[in-house]
């Protein structure tokens, strides 16, 4: 659809708060290496080095970058009709169950079993955010509270699979057998790092891009989220619109969860498979501020950090819990900033009412709308 | 009555008070005066700015303009808490207790207590004892207030104020929640309080209240003061036209329509909410192609509900609708537009459009998945262009381009813009709730011009409105709404602001 220049300007400048937010973030991270006493040049070098330093480097760090990305989109799905999927963790953990057991139990030739697999992922997230879809939809129960429950029994399932039926016998840890080989996720061409999740990522974010921006659903969700008494009114099945961006978002994490396990360097699914995906991929939607194509540089960056960080505490034995830091730091100046800016606007607003400029003239167009 | 002889200074003095929110006058240079010993009521509709004139006399809002006095002095009021210093109490219409703890309890929050953090709910007990039996109204201190009935909550919020040591006590809206019993208590403990010298103030809409206890109403109306009267000079339908009627500016040339074919008919419709209280009460009427049927009467006499139970956001508790000719037993809000049914809701911002959005998106929230602008999913945006710009030069929407969020136009364009959308589906049924709520008189005769034109294309409209010069300009039939039911339908021509007047009042017949 068209959109106003009033628009793209306050498009842009939410953009400019995102990468100010990340400044103002790193900046106090790394005040907060200098307090506890290490150099903190050479700590921004090893960080840089470590995630950009080189092609092997950078391959990591994107690869590290690609489920992110996903994660970032099931955020940003369910956002936009004002659901907070913070169960995102649970959803990749079901969807890595369901994948690695299709994996485990199905026999079929190469290919099919690894679609097979990816499917079973994400009925396994869909699955496991339609629980929460559907208590939000019958019983009005709080999708904050009942998805961040369910993740936790999606940790006490992984960890009974895991120590139980999916154990391998001849293993003292808890992890599953090898996968057959016909499920691997492959490699990207010659590269011996990427592998085929980071081109359906992609995908995954030109496809949502357009469907939000074009789509009936996407407009759905856009009055939804706008003003779901309005949508209502008018004719839209606002609960039926909210329940579909939920399982959308579960499908996402269940994407990512079966990439996980068919991608592992192992070859097998091992307790903590999941780990930091799930809030690390909220932190991505969170920066990117419900833009799709948002989440490319906001999960880059944040894989950076985690890579990056590794060779910082290797070398000069800076914690790498500095990410965590910083994204704390990062996802509080985010929040911030909106509220901030809203009061802004408004107070300009205020400030244009109270002066009695019109603030729409004719259609001839010479209107104020800024 | 001659008190106000006896005690010449006032108690509570407001002057020139303003107060702006975004974008509306909620008072604009009110001025306002109680009395030791006099019961004082504030008249007005929804919106006419009571409850800003109040909250700001109980330091909740702080004024932009204007002056405050209380007992000669002028006063600065910054907090509830100062309001409770001066002496002045409020009881809010929605009860300010906690259901689990007991009366005493619930007065001794906010109250401060004599050795903190010690609390002295046992002194406050006996004390609120002692009031409460010197008022006359006695209440056991140590019941909860959960076990109390409606009524006794109110006592209890009322006793409360006195125990603070109140010198004025203002009530808003304190009938809605009563029964016509519990109604008799309220008005004895309010004049017992007024013979003690306190100051009362009484916000209402309802007249017989007035009448009953007040010795003077301040009738107040888009957020000025425009009437002080003394009780005993006073007539209903002189207040119902101060408080309802702007004189007449806009008189729209009657445009008769031959009825045709009943478009909706409505049979002994109930709702009842969940405590039981009775909403809408057997409403009944029919309305016919190229028919308008006014619904009057005093905002919150049931209105609003009926305009959810119709357009299927809430269904009724009983009784039956009939949409040309079959019964719709339970509908949604999406069947409703899809029978080829349309309403202009009442709370424009809330629910009528989307802020947030473009002047387009609005446009076509109500019909973008029919195929004339879906295609297997996805919009389809040369028709969408193509209509949204004929839309805004038809309906004469003054914006700078269809891209422009909605928050930017003035109120009377976002009105145009809901007109537009729900017109141009050619809907066989209209209802108009409030529809010139707020616009210039501009806005106003262009909503008027379109409501008569879709009459004439042999639309039904049901047109809801506190406004009486509009019901009388535009309704074929009247139906005058008091505490939820449909007291008489009447024809226009049977119909003056007088005789409405005295019908919105209460009054059974004229």
């Amino acid at each position: 659809m068209n959109v106003d220049r009033s628009v793209l300007r306050q498009r842009a400048w939410t953009g400019l708060y995102s990468v100010a937010a990340v400044v103002v973030g790193l900046v106090i991270s790394f005040a907060a290496i200098g307090l506890s006493g290490s150099p903190i040049g050479e700590s921004i070098r090893q960080l840089f080095e470590g995630a950009l330093g080189s092609s092997g480097q950078l391959a990591a760090t994107v690869a590290r970058m690609v489920p992110l990305v996903l994660v970032g989109l099931g955020w940003i799905v369910a956002a936009r009709s004002a659901i907070f999927n913070i169960g995102l963790d649970g959803q990749i953990i079901v969807g890595g169950i369901c994948a690695t057991a299709t994996a485990l139990y199905v026999d079929a030739p190469t290919g099919v079993a690894l679609v097979l697999a990816m499917a079973a992922g994400i009925v396994g997230g869909v699955l496991w955010a339609g629980i929460a879809a559907m208590l939000l939809a019958r019983r009005h129960v709080n999708e904050i509270i009942s998805t961040l429950m369910l993740s936790l029994i999606a940790v006490q399932i992984l960890g009974w699979l895991l120590s139980g039926p999916l154990k391998d016998p001849s293993q003292t840890r808890s992890q599953t057998e090898t996968l057959p080989s016909e499920s691997f996720l492959p490699y990207l061409g010659n590269s011996d790092v990427l592998k085929w999740d980071l081109p359906l990522a992609l995908l995954a974010v030109v496809m949502l891009s357009v469907v939000l921006s074009r789509s009936g659903f996407g407009f759905r969700m856009r009055l939804v989220s706008g003003n779901e008494s309005a949508a209502h009114r008018a004719g839209v099945r606002t609960t039926r619109v909210r329940v579909q961006a939920f399982l959308i978002s579960g499908s996402l994490a269940g994407l990512v969860g079966a990439s996980l396990v068919l991608g592992s360097r192992t070859h097998t699914t091992a307790e903590g498979f999941y780990e930091g995906f799930g809030f690390d991929g909220i932190v991505v939607g969170l920066l990117a501020r419900g833009s799709p194509w948002g989440t490319l540089p906001a999960a880059f960056l944040i894989a950076a950090l985690h890579q990056g960080g590794g060779l910082m505490q290797a070398v000069l034995g800076v914690p790498s819990q500095l990410v965590l830091f910083t994204q704390g730091a990062v996802v509080v100046l985010v929040a911030i900033s909106d509220p901030l800016t809203s009061r802004i606007r408004s107070r300009r607003a205020d400030a244009r009412d109270a002066s009695g400029v019109p603030l729409a003239m004719g259609p001839a167009g010479t209107a104020n709308v800024d | 009555m001659s008190r106000e002889a006896e005690v010449p200074e006032p108690l509570f003095r407001l002057s020139g008070i303003s107060k702006r929110f975004p974008g509306i006058w909620a008072c604009r240079d009110a001025s306002f005066e109680a009395f030791a010993g006099e019961i004082v009521g504030i008249l007005g509709e929804n919106g006419a700015g009571k409850s800003t004139l109040m909250n700001i006399a109980t330091g909740l809002l702080r004024p932009d303009g204007g002056q405050i006095e209380f007992e000669g002095h002028p006063v600065t009021i910054r907090s509830p808490m100062d309001a409770r210093r001066l002496g002045i109490g409020m009881v809010h219409q929605h009860f300010m207790l906690v259901p689990t703890m007991t009366v005493a309890e619930n007065a001794a929050i906010g109250a401060r207590p004599r050795r903190p953090p010690l609390s002295d709910v046992r002194r406050v007990a006996a004390h609120l004892r002692e009031v409460s039996e010197r008022y006359g109204f006695p209440i056991d201190p140590n019941a909860r207030i959960e076990d109390l009935s409606v009524g006794a909550r109110q006592r209890v919020e009322i006793l409360r104020v006195l125990a603070q040591g109140a010198k004025l006590v203002i009530l808003d809206e304190p009938t809605s929640v009563l029964t016509p019993q519990e109604w008799d208590d309220l008005s004895g403990i309010l004049l017992a309080l007024a013979a003690e010298g306190k100051g009362i103030i009484l916000i209402t809409h309802k007249f017989d209240e007035l009448f009953a206890v007040a010795d003077r109403c301040v009738v107040m109306r888009d957020g000025q003061t425009i009437g002080n009267v003394a009780m005993k000079d006073a007539t209903k339908p002189a207040l119902a036209r101060m408080m309802v009627g702007r004189d007449l500016v806009l008189r729209v040339e009657p445009v008769h329509v031959d009825p045709g074919e009943p478009v909706l008919s409505v049979s002994d419709i109930c709702l009842t909410d969940d405590t039981g209280r009775q909403l809408l009460d057997k409403i009944n009427f029919e309305i016919r192609e190229g028919e308008i049927l006014g619904v009057a009467g005093v905002d919150g006499n049931g209105q609003d509900e009926l305009v959810a139970v119709l357009s299927g956001l809430i269904s009724a508790t009983d009784g039956e609708i009939h949409f040309k000719g079959s019964p719709v037993p339970q509908f949604s809000p999406r069947d409703f537009v899809e029978m080829g049914a349309a309403v202009i809701p009442a709370d424009r911002h809330g629910q009528g459009v989307v802020l947030d959005l473009s002047v387009e998106d609005n446009l076509m929230m109500s019909d973008f998945w029919t195929d004339a602008f879906s295609k297997r999913g996805w919009l389809r945006r040369a028709p969408i262009h193509d209509r949204t710009r004929r839309l805004i030069s038809e309906f004469n929407i003054r914006t700078p381009n269809a891209a422009v969020l909605l928050r930017q136009l003035s109120g009377g364009n976002q009105q145009r813009v809901v007109l537009a959308r729900e017109l141009d589906r050619h809907p066989k049924l209209l209802i108009a709730a409030q529809p010139t709520r707020g616009l210039d008189v501009g806005a106003v005769e262009f909503v008027y011009e379109r409501i008569t034109q879709h009459k004439q294309c042999g639309g039904a409209t049901l047109l809801i409105s506190t406004e009486l010069d509009e019901i009388l300009s535009l309704a074929d039939r009247v139906a005058v709404m008091v505490g939820g039911r449909v007291l008489q339908i009447l024809d226009i021509h049977d119909a003056d602001a007088e005789r409405l007047g005295l019908l919105m009042a209460g009054g059974r017949s004229a």
